[in-house]
């Protein structure tokens, strides 16, 4: 703060609790003349209302002059005065470091037994899973659901089926957290034309052993063959180096009812896992990714 | 020093003097907090990597003000544990001095937003601004889906950055020439998700800090 504005507050301040407490002192030490009658002569709704004198109440002169005692103490001790910084020489920004450091002991001590341990590890420990339950909630939580069940709406994965777009080992997953993922499928409508995109979405769900129109899948197999089976690979198993799905396992992205799948041929889908590199620790992303290696147990437990 | 009471039963007879004097005391806690706030407010210069906005974002801006998004979503990360933790660094003056009207405050019906550019995708923002209990089924956002309908206004937004660099932001004449170019075609919906994506998402928190007010 400047040196004028530092002087103007610091005039204010003095001149404002000046002003007040001179007030005080003098309001204390006053005469009211009275009446006979033991009023002041002021008089309401015709004399009807008629104003007396009565002491302040003591406990009332103590709480005023303790405002002013704390008022001065606090203008000592913390910064508000003008430039003036304070005895205590405290600021926001230090009580926020303490506070921090504070709870990253904290933090520290839970996560330090966990370094040496794998993924699959902690996943088997209900007390470390829960730290990344946590932080799954705070973070991941609103693409793939509290439940880590997956967002079809979005093309969220469901996290708890076992089934991986890009692998499920633990390399693999932390890459995933860590550096985020960009799952591409190109428009496929104008190639195919109407037709063909009937006869490949047939193909695909037939694949899943869902029922379709069989002269639909004979033609739409031909058509995967020349312009799907690069990614998906020739059985439709998918590749999980390109994140490409596993199409014969009636698990589904973005749904699969016949015209969502039609959807993906004929439109594409662009699915987006952002980077949790910058936000995120490596311990944090590990629990994390224990949290949700120990959600596909419990579903297939149970 | 017995003051004689004639004084005080001026003022205590005259409510217009009493309105006076009450005022003048009151004004001076304004005077001491408001005026050097007030004042340097202006002199606040942008942290490195703070731009102005591009001509999209300005407009998603806009939106976002239109809506009223500042209701329930603050832009102000304080310097309190259980927010930096959740949000990120804290937030300082000269990350917002692009930010007319700025978005500071602690209203928090919805997260802070100050460091929310890239934290969801591009697709997330879109269903969520839409419909917003689909990918959060407990959320109380209301939906937007007229966002999606309107369409930004090249020369709309040209204007608005003439007014800005008239009230001081550096945009060149190049900025403001592109301005149709790259807001053709696109939507409001568009506008506010680059808007969103970009919060924060420029800032050097640890430069901004060494230069903080």
């Amino acid at each position: 703060m400047s040196g004028f504005w530092s002087g103007w507050v610091k005039f204010l301040v003095v001149l404002n609790l000046g002003i007040t407490f001179l007030l005080f002192i003098l309001a204390l030490r006053i005469k009211i003349p009275t009446r006979a009658d033991g009023t002041t002569g002021h008089v309401w709704a015709h004399g009807v209302l008629r104003e007396g004198v009565r002491k302040l109440p003591r406990w009332w002169i103590v709480f005023s002059a303790l405002t002013f005692v704390v008022g001065v103490a606090y203008l000592a001790l913390y910064p508000g005065f003008g430039g003036f910084k304070g005895l205590l020489d405290w600021t926001s920004t230090q009580e926020l470091e303490r506070d921090a450091d504070a709870n990253d002991a904290r933090f520290q001590a839970a996560i330090e037994p966990l370094r040496p341990l794998s993924i699959e590890q902690i996943a088997a420990d209900p007390r470390s899973a829960a730290i990344g339950h946590r932080l799954y909630l705070d973070n991941c939580a609103a693409c793939h659901g509290s439940e880590a069940r997956g967002n079809q709406a979005l093309g969220a994965p469901d996290l708890a089926d076992r089934d991986w777009l890009y692998g499920g080992d633990s390399a693999a997953l932390l890459a995933s957290i860590s550096d985020g993922r960009n799952g591409v499928m190109p428009p496929w409508g104008s190639a195919l034309g109407r037709d063909g995109v009937n006869e490949v979405a047939s193909y695909v769900l037939s694949l899943s052993g869902v029922d379709a129109p069989q002269d639909w899948v004979a033609a739409g197999k031909l058509r995967f063959e020349m312009m799907c089976a690069s990614c998906h690979g020739a059985d439709g198993r998918g590749n999980p180096a390109l994140g490409a799905p596993n199409l014969t396992d009636n698990v589904w992205l973005y749904g699969g009812d016949f015209s969502s799948v039609a959807a993906s041929i004929r439109e594409g889908r662009s699915g987006v896992m952002p980077a949790w590199r910058s936000r995120l620790s490596e311990d944090e992303m590990r629990a994390i990714a224990a949290w949700v290696v120990a959600q596909g147990h419990h579903a297939a437990g149970s | 020093m017995a003051l004689p009471y004639k004084h005080f039963e001026a003022i205590e007879k005259h409510a217009g003097l009493l309105a006076v004097l009450i005022a003048v005391m009151v004004s001076l806690g304004g005077l001491a907090e408001i005026t050097p706030l007030f004042i340097k407010a202006h002199t606040v210069e942008a942290a490195p990597g703070i731009e102005p906005y591009d001509a999209l974002r300005l407009a998603g801006k806009d939106v976002y003000v239109r809506e009223g998004c500042h209701v329930c979503h603050s832009q102000m990360i304080r310097t309190l544990r259980f927010e930096t933790q959740r949000y990120g660094d804290y937030s300082v003056a000269s990350e917002s001095v692009y930010d007319r009207p700025f978005q500071w405050g602690s209203k928090r019906t919805g997260p802070d937003l100050a460091r929310v550019g890239g934290k969801y995708s591009d697709e997330w923002q879109r269903l969520h601004l839409l419909k917003p209990q689909q990918v959060v089924p407990e959320s109380n956002m209301p939906a937007y889906p007229w966002l999606q309908d309107e369409v930004i206004d090249g020369e709309d937004i040209q204007a608005r950055m003439r007014a800005l660099r008239f009230l001081g932001d550096p945009y060149t004449d190049q900025d403001i020439e592109g301005a149709p170019a790259a807001v053709a075609d696109k939507t409001e919906l568009d506008a506010l998700i680059a808007y969103l994506q970009g919060l924060g998402a420029k800032n050097v928190p640890a430069a901004a800090k060494e230069g903080a007010p």
